[in-house]
């Protein structure tokens, strides 16, 4: 089974590293905030760093062991990694660089990134998303079993990632290597990988696919990090199925979610409705407040109202006429409403 | 046992110094003098306050010749000193001590040196001045007359002082060398001085004269006086040199 | 007020230059062309020459050799007493020559520390060429080597990661990436190795002595005829300048064809071809 295993611990400056995964043939992705490991764990798959305990094999075949003092070097591991500022080696051109691991696949794979006009560039004279696929079939050229991308679109601003989003999001279910990404955005997760794990403090607090952690976070941490809304208040379960939940401010609103005590109350942007009055469903939940801020983003536009945040659609906003300090009323629904425990 | 002889004739020198030559002895202090590298420990005994610059007597003339501020001048071969009075640049000189060459090897003697002629065996690492440096001239000069010139093709190295030799064969690094019977004196148990046939020897005649335009022309005066006179003769001798 | 400065700081610099470059330029002028090119036929000039290109290629060929993969050990890894290690290293940078003569004759004459050994079985190394090639590596390596190891230093670390990962082991590595990405500060130690080398006087003559045609290098050469033949003495130090300035005009040219743009870190226009 071509799979990889990867288990290891290792001492990080105010935390312990601790994870356990494996990938088969997709693409898994480790999303957290900068500081949470998920370099270390990319650089100890390589080679490039040596766990304090654990084991990293590949089908089968073992390439780091702690116990067995097992510990391959980078170069007889086949991996490929693509590091986060592409790393090209400055004094040769594009195709030299794709050639340094071998020289038989370069021209396919050239014509696979689209850079086979680039082919007697020198790195320095490439744009971002340029470097960035030379990087990518560089690290292919090596016929790696897995391959390994560190934070793939951070190096690029914003036009061109959602560019290169889109065409890796093509490619790497084509090349069909298991393939483990790490990076510290969930719409880049979401884009590219089949799974994702949530890397924290060096541990992973919750795994499963993207659709699946926006709409089950296990904790406010996730729960911010996937994009949500979290309302801090108290939950008190209710006879009819709907827990209350009485937040700081003193606003109730009710969950189809059955917790109590502290919670966080999770409420995505785009499930929330703005009006300039609170409509008459009443399974809405209704927060009233003056429009605090209004920034258009691409084609919608994020709303402050009050501690909540919504993204409508531009045309939406245009029609309700909206303008910065005018009292508006967000409404969303219970069942849109999850809830996570706080500490 | 040389060694401390000398200092015990310094002892004597210095006690007797205070009767008559006072006056001369202090007016000593910042004259310059330029001396053969070969009277470095017994110019220094004699006037210890003057200022000495010890090195090759060939390239003491040529520094005079360019115009080095100095009050006297002291060689180990009359040809420069002579050179400079017919130039003008140097009082007439005199001849205030004479030396004789002899063959040193370093104390423990690897190479089992005992005569001129061992200075040919194969490998021997032989050491002599340069070629226009007195003591080159004079090694060579009594070869000739010794016939034994071919020692010289076990030369390994050319020096341009006798001091230059005397620390090859201290230091161990040469088998042999040619310097004066003072340089072997002055160098104690570092090394063991073979004699040459006297017949041999070249004559090693020391001139010393006041360079001409020195602005301390009394004092530098003073300082020839002192080694010309008793005191400096004195010195001289237990030195090792032989005295006019 | 600004313009004093100017002219001030102007004044200052056209100093340094005259101090710097008349003496050089009296070596050329101070007797006639036909006599200086007449000198430099001679003799005593050509095998001086001779003796300082021959041991200074021989030694230069050993520091580079040696030194380069020790500076690159030095430069990457990290180990407990590195930094006492690398000052060691550096010693003889700011020994005075004689002191590095006699510490060359304390190791290798008769009595010395590996000159016992050495002469029992049959080898003497001072007053031989082979003394002078040692005086002349001995005082030059240190300014290779510190160059050489700053030179590694200033490697992007992730090029060479980079490198490991596509398959290359480190001897690969150093040979492909670290080296040519290297290639102008090690050619700058090395030319500041072979100038003070050539140069190299103290050392030379306390431990190999001065032989005509064997061990007199071209600044023992001048030494020597500085009073039989100042004219040929003025020649040979023209003739070193000459050396010296052709090695400095070659390291300049180093860089132009092996121009290298800082590594990853470049931002270019973004978002460029597609």
């Amino acid at each position: 089974m071509d799979a990889l295993y990867v288990n290891l611990a290792h001492p990080l400056r105010s935390f312990r590293l601790e994870l356990e995964l494996e990938a088969g043939r997709e693409t898994v992705a480790l999303v957290g905030p900068s500081g949470a490991g998920k370099t270390t764990v990319l650089r100890a798959i390589a080679g490039l760093l040596r766990p304090a305990e654990g084991r990293i094999a590949f089908d089968g075949e073992t390439w780091f062991d702690a116990k067995a003092k097992i510990d391959l070097p980078p170069e007889r591991r086949s991996v490929g990694l693509v590091f986060q500022e592409y790393a090209l080696f400055p004094h040769m051109t594009v195709a030299e660089n794709v050639a340094y691991a071998g020289p038989r696949r370069v021209d396919e794979l050239l014509e696979l990134l689209g850079i086979a006009a680039l082919r007697d560039v020198s790195p320095g004279e490439l744009s971002g998303g340029e470097r960035q696929r030379v990087a990518v079939a560089r690290a292919l050229a090596r016929d790696p079993a897995v391959l390994l991308l560190d934070e793939p679109l951070a190096a690029l601003d914003a036009h061109t990632r959602a560019r290169v989003r889109a065409e890796l999001g093509e490619l790497l279910p084509r090349l069909g290597l298991p393939t483990l990404l790490v990076t510290h955005d969930f719409q880049d997760a979401a884009a590219l990988a089949g799974r994702v794990g949530v890397l924290v403090d060096g541990r992973i607090v919750q795994e499963g696919t993207a659709p699946e952690l926006v709409a089950s976070p296990t904790s406010p941490f996730v729960a911010d990090f996937t994009g949500g809304n979290l309302l801090r208040g108290t939950a008190r379960p209710g006879a009819s199925g709907l827990t209350e939940v009485e937040l700081e401010n003193g606003t109730r609103i009710f969950s189809t979610d059955r917790l109590e005590g502290h919670v966080g109350a999770v409420v995505y942007p785009w499930e929330v409705a703005v009006a300039r009055e609170a409509p008459t469903d009443s399974a809405q939940n209704h927060v009233a407040g003056p429009i605090v801020s209004l920034v258009p983003v691409a084609n919608r536009v994020r709303i402050r109202v009050g501690p909540l945040t919504a993204e409508i659609t531009a045309a939406s906003a245009d029609r309700l006429g909206l303008r910065q300090g005018e009292p508006v009323v967000a409404s969303f629904k219970a069942t849109g409403t999850r809830l996570v425990p706080l500490a | 046992m040389r060694r401390l002889a000398a200092l015990a004739a310094v002892a004597l020198l210095a006690a007797s110094c205070g009767d008559d030559d006072d006056g001369a002895g202090s007016d000593l202090d910042g004259i310059t003098v330029f001396a053969a590298a070969s009277l470095t420990e017994v110019f220094q005994e004699i006037a210890p306050n003057a200022r000495f610059n010890f090195a090759g007597s060939d390239e003491l003339a040529t520094q005079i010749r360019e115009g080095a501020p100095v009050d006297v001048y002291a060689a180990a071969s009359p040809r420069h000193p002579d050179e400079l009075f017919e130039e003008g640049l140097l009082e007439e000189p005199r001849i205030f001590a004479t030396n004789r060459l002899v063959l040193i090897v370093p104390a423990d003697n690897p190479a089992g040196i005992e005569s001129v002629e061992d200075l040919a065996a194969d490998g021997v690492k032989l050491v002599v001045g340069a070629e226009g440096v007195p003591v080159g001239d004079y090694t060579r000069a009594v070869l000739e007359n010794m016939g034994m010139t071919g020692v010289l093709d076990n030369v390994a190295s050319n020096e341009e002082d006798v001091k230059g030799v005397v620390g090859k064969i201290t230091s161990g690094a040469a088998d042999a060398g040619f310097v004066y019977a003072t340089d072997a004196t002055a160098a104690g148990d570092d090394v063991e001085a073979i004699e040459l046939p006297e017949a041999a020897q070249a004559a090693v005649q020391y001139p010393i004269a006041v360079v001409a335009g020195s602005e301390n022309a009394g004092a530098a005066q003073g300082f020839v006086d002192l080694v010309l006179g008793e005191n400096g003769r004195e010195a001289l001798a237990t030195a090792g040199f032989a005295l006019p | 007020m600004r313009r004093a400065f100017d002219v001030a700081f102007a004044f200052a610099a056209g100093l340094a230059l005259a101090f710097l470059l008349l003496p050089v330029l009296a070596l050329f002028v101070r007797i006639a062309p036909g006599d200086l090119f007449d000198a430099l036929w001679s003799d005593v000039a050509l095998d001086a020459l001779w003796v300082s290109l021959k041991t200074g290629l021989i030694a230069h060929f050993f520091v580079l050799l040696v030194g380069t993969p020790a500076a690159y050990f030095l430069a990457t890894r990290r180990f407990r007493g590195r930094g006492v290690l690398i000052t060691l290293v550096e010693l003889p940078l700011v020994l005075p020559p004689a002191v590095a003569g006699i510490a060359l004759l304390a190791l290798f004459s008769r009595r010395g520390l590996l000159g016992q050994e050495l002469y029992a079985l049959g080898i003497q190394i001072p007053l031989t060429q082979v003394a002078v090639v040692i005086a002349v590596a001995f005082v030059a390596a240190p300014f290779y080597v510190r160059q050489a190891i700053a030179s590694f230093e200033t490697l992007d670390q992730a090029l060479i990661d980079a490198s490991r990962t596509l398959g290359a082991s480190p001897a690969r590595t150093f040979w492909r990436i670290a080296l040519p990405l290297s290639a102008t500060g090690l050619g700058a130690g090395s030319a500041l190795a072979w100038a003070r080398g050539t140069g190299e006087f103290g050392a030379t003559i306390m431990f190999a002595g001065s032989l005509q045609g064997l061990t007199q290098t071209m600044p023992l050469a001048i030494y020597a005829q500085l009073d039989l033949d100042p004219d040929i003495a003025i020649a040979i130090g023209a003739l070193l300048v000459l050396v010296s300035l052709t090695v400095l005009l070659s390291v300049k040219l180093l860089p132009s064809w092996t121009r290298f743009t800082s590594t990853s870190l470049i931002r270019s226009a973004p978002s460029g071809s597609s």
